[in-house]
């Protein structure tokens, strides 16, 4: 079973600051295509990696790349520089990412990140205009569609 | 600029998302759910499409399994 809204707000109790992106954020801007994963960014620092740790050691989570699906609560050893993450999970896939292809690194995400609400809980969300930009910058089929799903989504939020 | 602003450029962003095949009014439809809505939409869908590829594996399987004994 999936539960992509649980696993954000389990990351989200750990206290980690992350923005929604990807398909994921698509969704969560109203686009009617389904993903197998969710993707959020954030700094790769020692502490967020630690807490992602605490957040996801019930979950079982693995490093799905990795053929011999080495656990993330071993590998790789605190301290080790990452770049980006891609995790399965129990409750679904988490890719996590340090920067996002044409539009920059947590930091320019979250200066124009929109803020959602769930169950009180307070997520930011990769804005709209910028993630039409990650799409088209992604260039392939499925992102260009996306890509041209969100501008109809902001010319309905806008009529 | 990547968001329509102008009301040509909306028009224009609808057009092109109708000729690519988008269900424009599954999108209004989407508009109208609140976001923990959109996700639990989305999560039970993708439960569902993984249900269905499982079952059609198994079919599948069991297919094969037929033919091979009737060989």
């Amino acid at each position: 079973m999936h539960n992509f809204g649980a696993l954000l707000s389990r990351l989200a109790e750990a206290g980690l600051e992350f923005v929604i992106v990807g398909g994921y954020a698509a969704v969560s801007h109203g686009s009617s295509y389904v993903t197998k994963d969710v993707d959020i960014c954030l700094v790769f620092s020692e502490e967020n990696v630690a807490k992602l740790r605490v957040a996801l050691r019930d979950l079982n989570p693995q490093h799905r790349m990795a053929p011999q699906r080495l656990s993330f609560l071993d590998v790789p050893p605190p301290g080790t520089p990452l770049q980006n993450l891609y995790l399965r999970t129990d409750w679904g896939i988490v890719d996590i990412l340090s920067s996002v292809l044409g539009v920059g690194d947590f930091s320019r995400l979250k200066e124009r990140a929109e803020t959602v609400e769930v169950d009180g809980r307070r997520f930011a969300l990769i804005s709209l205009d910028d993630l039409i930009r990650a799409k088209e910058a992604m260039g392939r089929e499925k992102d260009l569609l996306t890509a041209k799903e969100l501008r109809a989504i902001a010319a309905k939020r806008a009529l | 600029m990547f968001l329509p602003v102008t009301p040509h450029e909306k028009l224009q962003a609808l057009e092109a998302a109708r000729v690519a095949g988008i269900d424009l009014e599954m999108l209004e439809t989407n508009l109208t759910l609140s976001v923990k809505e959109r996700w639990a939409q989305h999560d039970a869908a993708l439960d569902f499409a993984e249900k269905l590829v499982a079952a059609k594996k198994a079919a599948d399987a069991q297919l094969w399994r037929v033919a091979e004994s009737a060989r």
